[in-house]
């Protein structure tokens, strides 16, 4: 299965590399587009110092985890993003008569190489906060060895959550509008500390939408904010156990679809 | 008269989706509760910067919510760039009314939509989290929606212009990406535009995306500062004079592509 997806995913690269120039303007302006958006968040934590007690830096980890982990969900899965349009207008019908599981051919169908730039984007400031903790004397050794942990359980915990929208898009036919509430914001939410947030938020962020285990818990041990040593163990745990949850109810629902018969 | 008929249609026509818009208000709201609740943890214990108590930045955040799907949550490029590609643009030049009011028209009734199925209930279930805030003065309300309606304006014609970029490169994607992140970079959405540190503070409010936002919401706080309307006015002339330049030159412009 895994021959097939990276034959697959190469046919699909060699296509839109045919554009290379289409490619890196894109990826350029999605980067700058999100630089935009740190900035934002620079110009509150430059102002009033700290949220909580996390100053810039530490945000800045929290940030570019998030970031660069919902880039690679949209880099790799723009189709399950997109799922909608398969549903509404019956698209889903060619792949369900091909023999390969309708999973892997929506996910080598396409890739939304523009995300690169946000990757980018995300470890960028990775970059720069790791520096500046280092330049505080913090020692960033755990720091360095954790991100890239961090990135891919992010990436595979923002999929999860795609794909369980995608799989619950069967019964309600739309997806659009509740992206907004299980991806949008709460990436959104994810870039600065879970803790501020309601307890209800705060509730939804450790359970049916985790993002939490993705930045939040892992910083807080090793930031050395009061989390338990193994907090960062939680991460891909958490991300395995979102996957196989979300796997479970996008094959329930598949088997639920109706064609829209047009 | 006859652009007040194409607001009406185009409000009615989206009158179609109410129910779906009501998941999507309280996806919306999620948006505002987290930014509230970042600007809480941001402000409390801290010594205050002008006016920006926790409560008024609360109710900064929740008017913004609610004024945005007037003023900048509209159609990429007011649609114009879909009736180039299919050629229906060809259609729409030859019709007896201006191709910009026309067009103005028709996002007009879906903002009017907005206005009454999203901006209003957003606002009300904000409201619910950060208190009412109702102005002293009555004038107020006037000041408002004068304000909010030059908002909605400049917002329509650099939606217009992104749009009709459209006439040379046909697509405009990115066009309409970097206006947006322009107008929520600048415009005041997260941080109202007169906290921005250094040269940004300084210049974002001249610039037409803190029209959009900033001035609208700072206007129903009673917080704007008197030039605030005239950023507004002004930005307004300037953007209508280059809109009808801009169609004048695109209707010389226009080919239709072969299909």
């Amino acid at each position: 299965m895994f021959a097939l997806y990276r034959k697959l995913i190469a046919a699909s690269i060699r296509s839109q590399m045919q554009y290379k120039i289409n490619f890196v303007t894109s990826a350029a302006t999605t980067g700058m587009i999100m630089v935009l958006d740190f900035i934002i968040l620079s110009a509150i934590l430059y102002r009033f110092h700290d949220v909580v007690g996390w100053n810039i830096y530490e945000v800045g980890m929290l940030y570019g985890i998030s970031s660069a982990s919902v880039s690679l969900y949209r880099l790799f899965a723009p189709e399950i993003n997109d799922f909608e349009k398969y549903i509404v207008q019956g698209e889903l019908d060619q792949l369900l008569i091909r023999p390969v599981s309708p999973l892997l051919l929506l996910l080598t169908r396409n890739l939304d190489l523009s995300r690169v730039g946000g990757v980018v984007q995300g470890m960028s400031v990775l970059v720069v906060s790791l520096s500046g903790l280092a330049a505080e004397g913090k020692s960033i050794m755990g720091l360095v060895l954790f991100s890239p942990i961090a990135i891919l359980s992010g990436g595979v915990i923002y999929f999860s959550i795609g794909l369980a929208t995608a799989g619950v898009a069967f019964w309600t036919h739309q997806m659009k509008d509740m992206l907004t509430f299980t991806i949008y914001a709460p990436a959104n939410a994810s870039n600065y500390p879970i803790g501020l947030y309601p307890n209800w938020l705060k509730w939804l962020f450790f359970s049916a939408i985790p993002i939490a285990y993705m930045n939040y818990l892992p910083m807080l041990t090793l930031l050395g904010k009061g989390g338990a040593w193994f907090y960062p163990i939680l991460t891909p745990v958490a991300a395995a156990i979102a996957f196989y949850f979300a796997r479970m109810l996008w094959n329930v629902g598949i088997r639920h679809y109706h064609s829209t018969g047009s | 008269m006859v652009y007040w008929r194409i607001i009406r249609k185009s409000y009615r026509r989206n009158l179609q989706y109410r129910l779906s818009h009501v998941i999507n208000n309280v996806a919306s709201s999620i948006f505002g509760l987290v930014f509230i609740a970042i600007w809480t943890g941001v402000l409390s214990g801290k010594q205050v910067y002008g006016p920006y108590d926790v409560k008024t930045m609360g109710y900064y955040i929740a008017i913004c919510q609610s004024v945005l799907w007037m003023t900048t949550f509209m159609s990429p490029g007011l649609n114009v760039q879909i009736a180039v590609r299919s050629g229906a643009v060809s259609l729409d030049m030859i019709k007896p009314v201006h191709y910009l009011w026309y067009m103005l028209s028709q996002e007009f009734g879906r903002l009017l939509y907005n206005a009454c199925y999203r901006s209003v209930p957003i606002g009300l279930l904000l409201g619910l989290a950060v208190g009412f805030f109702f102005p002293s003065d009555p004038f107020t309300y006037f000041w408002f929606i004068l304000s909010l309606l030059l908002g909605t304006y400049v917002g329509m014609l650099l939606f217009y212009l992104a749009g009709i970029s459209s006439f040379w490169t046909t697509e405009i994607r990115w066009v309409h990406l970097i206006l947006l992140s322009l107008i929520f970079g600048l415009g005041g959405q997260m941080i109202p535009i007169d906290l921005m540190p250094g040269m940004i503070g300084e210049v974002a409010p001249y610039l037409p995306f803190s029209a959009m936002i900033y001035y609208p919401v700072m206007t129903l706080l009673e917080l704007a500062p008197p030039y605030g309307m005239l950023v507004q006015a002004g930005w307004a002339l300037v953007l209508t004079a280059v809109a009808l330049l801009v169609t004048n030159i695109a209707r010389r412009k226009l080919e239709i592509q072969g299909g």
